[in-house]
């Protein structure tokens, strides 16, 4: 052992299936509640912290993706797999807890007897005795440790029962003396024959027949009752302890039953977008107020100098436009976070798969996509659970064309432009016809991506679908709501700091190189002064040069420099498109953002044609191009990283955008030659 | 020779062997469909695939085609 690693904390991994407890337990000997989901496969990121100072002792805890078998079958598991012999930043672990769901205990065993045979330290804990017991069954814990040569301790992640017992267990293991003699890990399991495999379940199933006994207590002749019926029911089985959940099974025959279970999908699917808008609106509202108002008083303290206006204009209109939209994202998140904790969103794949096959993608692929909904950087990271690579490749493509919560400050204030502000029905409709236009058009593209697929996506595999539906689950509010928090706070340390240095940019591309323009002031009230002084920078500004150049491919639009500036800084990060029109037209000295860039929007005149800028083509033909266009750099980014190299983003770039600009000028000319 | 997709809803059956040669097959055994094993036919998509098998104490579901090389007693 290396003096370094004396230095360092002792390093306790958990491992596990997935839905085998294991982040609950973590968030018990943590004290920091993390990630607890039901959808298997979805602890993409690690955890990590310290335990419980409480618990005395001193030792990093850190938290691996569920696993089935040490044999890896997705690029998921294939890293947390490697990481358990070797973690890129923690080292080999001193110890492993390993927990082990008794309900299903012969398949969580699998990856347990793996472990040990491998050469890991391993102590076992068992989860789930609760639903086992329900059964009427339990384990014996000291004839398993017997057979498995290690410890094995019964806990209750929820409870915390049984872990103080664990880490009794869990000290002495970490004596230096003893981790000196650990044997190093090996890799034997990797592409294990199907004797070994089916040597490995014969000793499991041994196992099982010896641990598993019937409890034996005061409701003994209730438990007997229960066990004769299942008997009765179930002649062939042995052992009861081997039925599913029965409150599953019952509520299963609804949610996926043949008739309904598409039509409860929908519901569900259709209650949680519907909620969203209406539930993030009014608070979406405030925060707009709020900077809205923070910025009319930045700009009244400072007065009119080039610091106020970047602070008004800059800084404090870039952050609301961040802002603006994390409610809907927390919402988003939060009901994304209950589907899954509650074990739906396993179903809704299930569900779904056989058409999404249809057009190359997989069942798997649907809660990517439903997070792209969201933010297309959390729903690209997710894709990495398909483990067949032609699926995982087109689902990370199709993902940016799902409509994502920035986009909606863009399709909100188009559409307010649209529909008179009394009618909120019909611009919730139109917003409506806007999502389901995205969601057909990323169908569309899929299903010709996948024909042309070799083409572009350049990834052969046999397509699979195995999924464990896992038993349905009162939801841990409390972890949920805290999960959201975390994934809100990701999404602004990610898009944030871009976003923001994005409108300072843009700010200095407009108020620069001519700041202080000399104008006529004669016979002009104040405030048409500094109207005047606004719109003479503007004109002679970096963002005019740089529009001017971009003219000729606006012009078939029917949009001006204007309207191509604000879509060229939409590239960065699409919402940057609302505060980009709001800067171009000068809009700070009103309370609500919203509005005034309406009303500016309504005045604003074609510096080309001379007739008014925005028209109904020209909003719709807007929609359309932001429909389809890659338009987001931490995508891009996130797209490269996660495909490994530079073919899939460009081709995006390239596909989606030139969809966008075709489909937004056949919809803005066809619109015009029907009379709008 | 009887394979899993062709199971009735309810209906149980024992595995006496998975397809070597599907592609998914070393997969299908890790998670738990080996030899000897009970499995029942629980629930499918409306679409009749996937499947959902009720094994070793809980819910898989998987698809038509690799219901197929799970070949039952």
């Amino acid at each position: 052992m290396s003096t370094t690693s004396n230095e360092k904390l002792h390093l306790i991994t958990l491992v596990g299936p997935p839905n085998s407890g294991k982040t609950t337990l973590f968030n018990q000997l943590s004290g920091k509640n993390f990630k607890t989901v039901n959808y298997p496969g979805s602890t993409v990121e690690y955890s990590t912290s310290k335990i419980q100072s409480k618990f005395g002792i001193d030792a990093d805890l850190l938290d691996s993706p569920g696993i089935i078998s040490l044999n890896p079958n997705s690029p998921d598991e294939e890293i947390s797999v490697n990481s358990l012999y070797n973690h890129p930043e923690f080292g080999s672990p001193h110890l492993l807890i390993t927990t082990v769901d008794v309900s299903q205990i012969s398949r969580h065993l699998l990856l347990c007897k793996q472990l040990i045979e491998s050469g890991f330290n391993i102590i076992v804990a068992l989860t789930m005795n609760d639903i086992l017991a329900k059964k009427g069954f339990e384990v014996d814990e000291n004839k398993l440790a017997e057979e498995l040569g290690c410890g094995v301790i019964k806990v209750d992640g929820r409870t915390g029962r049984g872990i103080d017992k664990l880490l009794t267990c869990v000290k002495p293991k970490l004596n230096d003396d003893v981790i000196d003699e650990i044997k190093v890990a090996h890799k034997i399991f990797e592409n294990i024959s199907k004797e070994k495999l089916l040597n490995l379940y014969k000793e499991i199933e041994r196992i099982e027949k010896n641990v598993i006994v019937e409890i034996r207590n005061n409701n003994f002749s209730n438990l007997l009752q229960a066990n004769e019926k299942l008997k009765i029911l179930n002649p062939t089985l042995k052992y009861g302890s081997n039925r599913p959940d029965a409150r599953t099974l019952k509520i299963d025959k609804y949610l996926l039953s043949r008739r309904w279970g598409l039509v409860f999908f929908f519901l569900i699917m259709s209650v949680t977008f519907t909620s969203i808008f209406w539930i993030a609106n009014p608070f979406m509202d405030l925060v707009d107020k709020l900077f809205g108002y923070l910025s009319t008083s930045a700009a009244g303290i400072f007065g009119y100098t080039w610091y106020s206006n970047l602070i008004a204009d800059g800084i404090i209109s870039g952050t609301g436009s961040v802002l603006v939209f994390l409610p809907q994202i927390l919402i988003l998140f939060l009901i994304l976070g209950l589907l899954e904790d509650t074990g739906y969103l396993a179903r809704g794949a299930m569900l779904i798969d056989k058409p999404l096959s249809k057009i190359g993608l997989n069942g798997k692929s649907f809660v990517p996509m439903l997070s792209g909904f969201a933010c297309a950087i959390p729903a690209i990271l997710a894709a990495r659970t398909i483990s067949n690579r032609r699926e995982r490749l087109l689902t990370i493509f199709i993902i940016p064309l799902m409509s994502c919560s920035a986009r909606l400050p863009v399709y909100t204030l188009l559409i307010a432009f649209l529909t008179p502000a009394d009618k909120a029905l019909l611009a919730g409709i139109a917003l409506a016809v806007v999502y389901l236009s995205s969601i057909l058009g990323s169908i569309v593209v899929a299903a010709f991506i996948n024909k042309f697929n070799k083409k572009i996506i350049n990834a052969v595999d046999s397509s699979s679908f195995i999924l464990e539906l896992p038993a349905y689950r009162v939801p841990k509010i409390k972890n949920v709501i805290r999960n959201s928090f975390e994934n809100a706070k990701q999404y602004i340390y990610r898009a944030g700091p871009i976003i923001l240095v994005l409108s300072i940019a843009i700010w200095f591309l407009t108020y620069f190189p001519n700041h202080s323009p000399e104008v006529n002031t004669k016979g002009l009230s104040q405030k048409e002064v500094v109207q005047l002084i606004k719109a003479e920078r503007l004109s002679t500004s970096y963002a005019a040069d740089l529009g001017k150049v971009i003219q000729p491919v606006m012009s078939p639009l029917g949009m001006d420099w204007r309207i191509g500036v604000s879509l060229i800084a939409a590239f960065a990060a699409r919402e940057v498109f609302v505060s980009s029109l709001a800067m171009i037209f000068k809009v700070t000295d009103e309370d609500n953002l919203q509005s005034s860039i309406l009303f500016a929007m309504k005045d604003a005149v074609n510096e080309e044609t001379g007739k008014p800028l925005f028209t109904v083509p020209t909003i719709v033909g807007l929609i359309v191009f932001f429909i389809f266009a890659m338009q987001c750099l931490s995508t891009v980014a996130v797209s490269k990283k996660e495909t490994g190299g530079w073919r899939i983003p460009i081709l995006q770039i390239i596909i989606f955008t030139s969809t966008a600009y075709i489909f937004s000028l056949i919809t803005v000319n066809f619109l015009r030659f029907v009379g709008f | 020779m009887k394979t899993a997709s062709e199971l009735n809803f309810g209906e149980r059956a024992i595995i006496s062997d998975v397809d070597n040669s599907h592609p998914s097959f070393r997969r299908l055994l890790e998670i738990g469909f080996t030899p000897g094993q009970e499995i029942e036919l629980v629930n499918s998509s409306a679409f009749n695939d996937p499947l959902a098998f009720s094994l070793r104490g809980t819910l898989i579901a998987i698809r038509k085609h690799e219901a197929d090389c799970i070949i039952l007693t």
